[in-house]
């Protein structure tokens, strides 16, 4: 998967994004999950990008939780199968239209999961695109236009992984204190700093290697456009267009 | 090709002058050293070669810096890209991709030079470098000496006039540092390549200065002859301190001119009588521990025993497995197979307030220990977490740096109090063993001498036990009593330091190069050989 242009998932994950949306139903959110799990569990290289999905998978199960949770407690009453009721919190009147609790339906209940599954398969299709892309080949058919996007770009992809790295020592050297437990806070401080040094460093060694002073770049290895890029692309635009005509 | 004139530069947030009034110039092919304490200015003097201070820093700076006839302060750092090639104190922070192959290129894309010019200028860098058989490997998997060379190469690459480098060898082993600075006296020499350089382990690089800037600290600095500033300065290797003690009417700076003049030492000198020391009960014990990471293993089969009141190095090339080693012995890493224990206790087992009061460790970032607002509080902290009497771990800081003040911010420190803040806390609690992770990285010879004293006392005079991991051999040699030596994860070499030391050039102390073949290691050795 190493000659995959770096613009190619991006564009997938974003016909696909529009896809999901357009036909608003669940079981293309979770056929599209589904796909892109694959998809990066296969393809993915063996770099710290390509953690970022995982990340994003965890955090659409928690959104999806939440959401499901706030749908059911909170909103507007939807009559159907009756599974269990709940007491209504009673609200000041200017709040009327808001009710906190009461009947729980089955419909309401796949009404707040169905629109949930529609946020993570969103989530998840921009976290797959970015672990399956290096954000280093991203950056350089990026426009030289945007060279802070570029700049921050570098820093913020390299900054993910090395906050992990700089988690883990601090925490190690706090327990080396006999600090089994330590606050949340005596971690975020050295990090922080560790963080932000690390950042600046990066962006004044590019600075220093001439980034952003010529308006064009050349480039080493021609990245180019090639039959299975429009593969892919062709296969998300024919998934988009069966969206568009069944569900509509 | 470089020229500073009057320069002056002052940091926003700070009253102290860094430089005053400046001024010299390097011709072109000269290898200039930067000299000076931490903490005085001579990252900011590298950093103005090519702008980056204070286009990126801040700052205000007065006078005019030129080179190669193009005025610093007039262009952005990125315009001197092509002129001025610069690496910094770490690379691995500098990478901006993940490829070999790609680090080289970046900065030729970014200046938009022609593919093919610039496949021929990456060919040829692979080759100088001896970077060809890395090309296409992932920067994050080579080792710190390799990651090194593709900076230096990706600086290069650029074809700039002048390169500038920070510490260039400070976090390398030996033959790692020997391998780096070899090359750029070739470049220097074949290329009549301009190279500005910084370092504190003046042991290593001196041989190769044509000239020398030491920075004194209160903003001015003098730009000489290495002979004559090392005449007089206290910044000094080993082997400048030799010629002082003896007396001799010249300072040589290579071993070769020393070994010449102390000819007559080495036939009179007297043997020194070993010192046999007692072993103290043993404090800790490895047997057969193994370590892997994945399929790669770390450690094979660790086999030893260190006595109380014993310190003791443990050495090898990057990557050998020292730092897996002494994390492996403070518990923090879960061990494959063997046994593992610190004064009877397995090492897994240690935690809190037993942890504390068995081993102290300091890691290779001291900062990561601190978390406070500031000093006081630190010493508070530790105060309490030892139950001792407030104020004492205070008191300890105030002995190690007298001049530090209670109210400051522990990242406002200089790398060595920070050090000495982080040994005052971790020693407060009276642990049976210490445990260094490479404490002299980024350290100038005063903070080193301080150290030294520092735990010298700690293992004679209460009795406990040090053990050092550290590329640093004239450390080794001042301070250590026995030395492991690993490599691929294996013990190759345990012996008294010695022995060991003077079995491999590559890692023998300056002094002992000079006095080969009679065994001294310091500076004091040879004092006592010939007083006797």
């Amino acid at each position: 998967m190493k000659s995959l242009h770096p613009l190619t998932w991006w564009i997938w994950s974003l016909l696909i994004v529009g896809a999901v949306i357009s036909a608003n139903s669940s079981w293309l959110a979770g056929i599209s999950i589904a796909g892109a799990t694959i998809l990066v569990w296969r393809f993915a290289a063996d770099a710290p990008w390509a953690r970022s999905f995982w990340f994003s998978l965890k955090i659409g199960a928690f959104i999806l939780i939440i959401r499901t949770l706030v749908g059911l407690l909170i909103g507007v009453p939807i009559p159907g199968t009756k599974l269990f009721e709940l007491p209504i919190l009673p609200l000041p009147s200017w709040l009327a239209g808001v009710r906190i609790g009461g009947v729980i339906t089955q419909e309401r209940l796949f009404s707040s999961i169905h629109e949930g599954l529609i946020i993570v398969a969103v989530i998840s299709l921009f976290g797959a695109a970015v672990s399956l892309t290096s954000p280093h080949k991203l950056l350089r058919v990026t426009p030289i236009v945007i060279y802070e996007f570029g700049v921050a770009t570098v820093i913020a992809t390299s900054a993910l992984p090395n906050l992990v790295q700089s988690i883990s020592r601090i925490r190690r050297a706090r327990l080396l204190r006999g600090d089994e437990n330590p606050s949340w806070r005596s971690i975020a401080l050295p990090l922080l700093e560790d963080s932000l040094s690390r950042s600046l460093e990066l962006a004044a060694a590019m600075d220093a290697r001439g980034y952003g002073v010529s308006r064009k770049r050349s480039r080493y290895r021609p990245i180019s456009w090639q039959g299975i890029d429009s593969a892919v692309v062709l296969a998300a635009v024919l998934i988009l267009s069966f969206a568009l005509a069944i569900f509509r | 090709m470089i020229n500073f004139s009057r320069v002056s530069l002052v940091y926003p947030t700070s009253t102290k002058t860094i430089l005053e009034d400046l001024s010299f110039e390097i011709a072109e092919g000269e290898m200039v050293l930067v000299i000076g304490s931490t903490g005085t200015g001579k990252s900011s003097l590298l950093r103005l070669i090519n702008g980056l201070v204070p286009h990126h820093t801040g700052g205000i700076l007065a006078g005019d810096i030129t080179v190669d006839g193009v005025s610093t302060q007039l262009v952005r750092p990125g315009e001197l890209a092509h002129l001025v090639g610069i690496v910094g104190q770490n690379p691995a922070q500098g990478f901006v991709t993940d490829i070999v192959e790609e680090e080289l290129a970046f900065g030729m894309e970014a200046l938009n030079i022609a593919p093919d010019v610039m496949r021929k200028r990456v060919e040829e860098i692979l080759d100088l470098l001896a970077l060809a058989h890395l090309r296409n490997r992932a920067i994050s998997t080579l080792s710190g000496g390799e990651q090194q060379r593709v900076a230096i190469g990706s600086a290069l690459v650029m074809n700039p006039k002048v390169l500038v480098l920070d510490e260039p060898t400070s976090a390398l082993d030996p033959i790692a540092a020997e391998e780096v600075l070899s090359i750029l006296h070739r470049l220097v020499h074949d290329l009549s390549l301009t190279v500005v350089i910084a370092e504190h382990r003046l042991e290593r690089v001196i041989g190769f200065a044509d000239r020398i800037i030491h920075i004194a600290g209160d903003g001015s600095a003098e730009i000489n002859l290495p002979e004559e500033i090392l005449k007089r300065s206290e910044i000094a290797p080993p082997i400048v301190h030799l010629a002082r003690a003896l007396g001799l009417s010249d300072v040589g700076l290579s071993v070769r001119d020393v070994r010449r003049m102390t000819e007559e030492i080495r036939a009179n000198g007297k043997d020194i009588p070993r010192e046999a020391g007692q072993l103290g009960e043993i404090a800790i014990r490895t047997n057969k521990l193994s370590l892997n990471y994945g399929e790669k293993k770390a450690l094979n089969e660790v086999s030893t025993q260190i006595h109380s009141g014993e310190i003791v190095a443990l050495m090898g090339r990057n990557g050998a497995g020292k730092s897996s080693l002494l994390t492996t012995l403070v518990g923090i890493n879960k061990l494959s197979s063997g046994s593992s224990e610190i004064n009877g206790i397995k090492s897994v087992d240690l935690k809190g307030q037993v942890r504390r009061e068995t081993v102290g460790f300091i890691p290779q970032e001291p900062s990561d220990l601190l978390y406070g607002q500031s000093v006081q509080s630190e010493c508070q902290q530790a105060d309490k977490d030892n139950q001792s009497a407030p104020g004492s771990t205070f008191a300890l800081l105030k002995r190690i740096v007298p001049s530090i003040n209670q109210e400051t911010h522990p990242r406002d420190l200089s790398e060595g109090q920070r050090l000495a803040l982080a040994l005052a806390i971790v020693i407060s609690a009276q642990p049976k063993v210490l445990i260094l992770d490479e404490p002299t990285r980024g350290l100038d010879y005063q903070s080193k001498a301080l150290l030294i004293s520092l735990l010298k006392n700690f293992a004679k005079e209460l009795n406990r036990s040090v053990l050092i991991a550290t590329h640093d051999v004239e450390l080794v040699a001042e301070l250590c009593d026995r030395v492991i030596f690993l490599a691929e994860g294996e013990v190759v070499a345990d012996g008294p330091t010695l022995d060991i030391l003077l079995s491999s050039p590559a890692f023998a102390p300056q002094v002992a190069k000079v006095m080969s073949p009679r065994p001294w290691l310091t500076v004091s050795d040879v004092m006592r050989a010939v007083a006797e």
